[in-house]
C-alpha cells in the first residue's frame, strides 16, 4: 500500500482549479480559435512526436519481417504476398476497365470523349493506428511538410481507404472509409444510381439514399462518383453484400464490403489534386474542399 | 528534470499506443494507458501536476487520432485534477481503491467521449456502451491495477524513494 498524496499546498490547489476552470471556460467561449491554436502548435510537436512513433514502428516492422521470413513458412509467405498484391492489382485494374468501358459506351454515343486528367498522387506507409478506440484511422508517416492536407482521399491499387482528417507536420491521419463518421459520394457501376457511402458499426460500409426505382443487387460493385471529396471518379470502394428497403422510406440502402482490407493495409497513396475533366475537356483544376 | 520525465512518458506513451496496443487489445479494444497513467499521477501527485499532464497527454494523443482535440483534453485533464482531488481523500490506495477509481474514471471519460461523438441514434450509443465503454472500464482497470503491483510491489519505489536498499 501507498499513502495518498497529502502534499499538494493550499496555493497548488488553488491554481490546479484555476487552470481547469480557465480550460474548460476557454473551450467553451471559444472553441474554434483554441483547437486552431492547440492544432498549429501542435504541428511541430506532432513532428517530434512522430520519431519515437517511427523508432517503435520500424523495430516492429523489423521483428514482424524477421518472424515471417525466418522463423514462419518463408515460401508460403513469399508466395503469398505476391499472389495478394497481384490480386490487389487485378481488382483495380479489373475496377477500372469496367469503369473505363461503362464511360467508353456512354460517351462513344454522345460522340463526345473527355478525357479524365491522372490525379497526383503521394505514396505513404502506414506507422500506427488510433490512439482512442471510437474511430477507426490509420497513421501515416507523411504530414503537411509533403503537401498532405485535410480532406485528401487515400486510396490502395485496390480501392478507396478513407480520407485525411487531421495533419501534423509528418503524420497524417486517416479517417478509413468503414468508420461510421466517414462519407463519400458513391455511385453504383451498373445502374449509374448514386448514394453516399459511410462506415457502419460492425466495420462495414453502407450506401445510403438509392433510389427506390433503382433495380439494384447484390454483387454490383459500388465506385467513387467523383462528384464531391478529394477522390476522382471510378475509384472502387466495395460490392453490395444486402438490400434494406424499408416499409414507407423515401430511399433504399444496401450494406457493402470494402474492396480494400483496412486491417491489413500498409502501403497507401493519397490523393493530393483529384481532377475533373471540364465541359472542354480539359482539367478544371482541384475540387474545392469538402467542409468539415 | 521532471518536465523532462514527463515529456518522455508522454512520447513513449503515444508510441506505444498507436504502434503496439492494436496488437493487443481484446476484442478490438485496446486499454487507454494514457488515462491510467494520469490517473496514477493525479493520485499519487495532486491535482496540478494530474490536471497538466492530463492536458498535454491528451492533446499528444489527439494529434494522432480522429478524436476531437477539446473533448480529448477536457477529459484527460478531469481525470488528472479529479484523480488528484480523490489522493486526498483516502488515506491509503490500496489496488481495490485504485481499480474502482480506474473504473469510474474510464467510464466519465468514454462517457465525454460519446457525447462529443453525438450519436444518431439511441442503438448507436448502447452499441458504444456494450462494445467500447465497458469493456474498456475493465481493461483499463486491470492494466491500472498491474501497473501498481509492477511498480510499487516489484520495484519497490518506496524504498528507492527513501534511500534505503533493496
Amino acid at each position: 500500500m501507498r499513502m495518498a498524496n497529502f502534499r499538494s499546498s493550499y496555493g497548488a490547489r488553488r491554481l490546479a482549479l484555476g487552470v481547469f476552470l480557465s480550460v474548460l471556460l476557454g473551450f467553451f467561449l471559444l472553441p474554434h480559435q483554441l483547437q486552431t491554436l492547440f492544432q498549429e502548435i501542435g504541428g511541430p510537436v506532432g513532428w517530434v512526436l512522430s520519431w519515437p512513433i517511427r523508432l517503435v514502428a520500424s523495430v516492429q516492422g523489423g521483428i514482424g519481417e524477421t518472424w515471417s521470413h525466418y522463423v514462419a513458412l518463408q515460401d508460403v509467405d513469399d508466395e503469398n504476398r505476391q499472389l495478394r498484391k497481384e490480386l490487389e492489382l487485378l481488382q483495380g485494374q479489373n475496377s477500372q476497365l469496367r469503369e473505363a468501358a461503362s464511360a467508353t459506351e456512354r460517351l462513344t454515343a454522345l460522340l463526345e470523349f473527355k478525357a479524365q486528367a491522372l490525379p497526383t498522387m503521394i505514396a505513404a506507409q502506414v506507422i500506427g493506428r488510433d490512439t482512442g478506440n471510437w474511430y477507426r484511422t490509420i497513421l501515416l508517416n507523411k504530414g503537411s511538410t509533403d503537401g498532405i492536407q485535410a480532406d485528401m482521399g487515400v486510396v490502395t491499387s485496390a480501392g478507396v481507404v478513407g480520407r485525411v482528417v487531421k495533419t501534423t507536420m509528418a503524420t497524417a491521419v486517416v479517417l478509413l472509409v468503414s468508420d461510421p463518421n466517414n462519407a463519400i459520394a458513391g455511385l453504383i457501376q451498373r445502374t449509374r444510381d448514386e448514394g453516399i457511402v459511410e462506415g457502419t458499426t460492425p466495420g462495414l460500409a453502407r450506401l445510403k439514399y438509392i433510389p427506390l426505382l433503382s433495380n439494384v443487387r447484390a454483387g454490383d460493385r459500388v465506385v467513387t462518383s467523383g462528384l464531391v471529396g478529394g477522390f476522382p471518379r471510378g475509384l472502387a470502394i466495395g460490392t453490395i453484400t444486402t438490400i434494406g428497403k424499408e416499409e414507407g422510406a423515401l430511399f433504399q440502402s444496401a450494406e457493402l464490403r470494402p474492396e480494400v482490407d483496412v486491417n491489413r493495409v500498409e502501403e497507401v497513396l493519397v490523393i493530393q489534386s483529384p481532377y475533373i475533366p471540364g465541359e472542354d475537356g480539359k482539367s478544371d483544376g482541384p475540387l474545392p474542399k469538402a467542409k468539415p | 528534470m521532471k518536465i523532462v520525465v514527463y515529456a518522455c512518458a508522454v512520447a513513449a506513451l503515444v508510441a506505444v499506443h498507436t504502434t503496439v496496443l492494436p496488437y493487443v487489445s481484446v476484442w478490438g479494444v485496446k486499454p487507454d494507458i494514457g488515462l491510467v497513467a494520469v490517473c496514477l499521477i493525479g493520485l499519487l501527485s495532486g491535482e496540478l501536476e494530474g490536471l497538466v499532464v492530463g492536458l498535454f497527454v491528451g492533446w499528444a494523443m489527439s494529434l494522432f487520432s480522429a478524436t476531437d482535440l477539446a473533448a480529448s483534453m477536457v477529459a484527460k485533464g478531469s481525470v488528472g485534477f479529479l484523480a488528484g482531488l480523490a489522493g486526498r481523500q483516502v488515506a491509503q490506495v490500496t489496488p481495490l481503491v485504485l481499480v474502482s477509481g480506474l473504473v469510474v474514471a474510464s467510464t466519465l471519460s468514454s462517457l465525454m467521449t460519446i457525447w462529443s461523438l453525438k450519436p444518431n441514434d439511441q442503438q448507436d450509443i448502447w452499441w458504444m456502451i456494450r462494445t467500447i465503454l465497458m469493456p474498456q472500464a475493465c481493461f483499463d482497470a486491470v492494466v491500472g491495477g498491474l501497473c501498481y503491483w509492477l511498480i510499487w510491489s516489484r520495484l519497490n519505489l518506496d524504498r528507492l524513494a527513501e534511500g534505503r536498499e533493496f
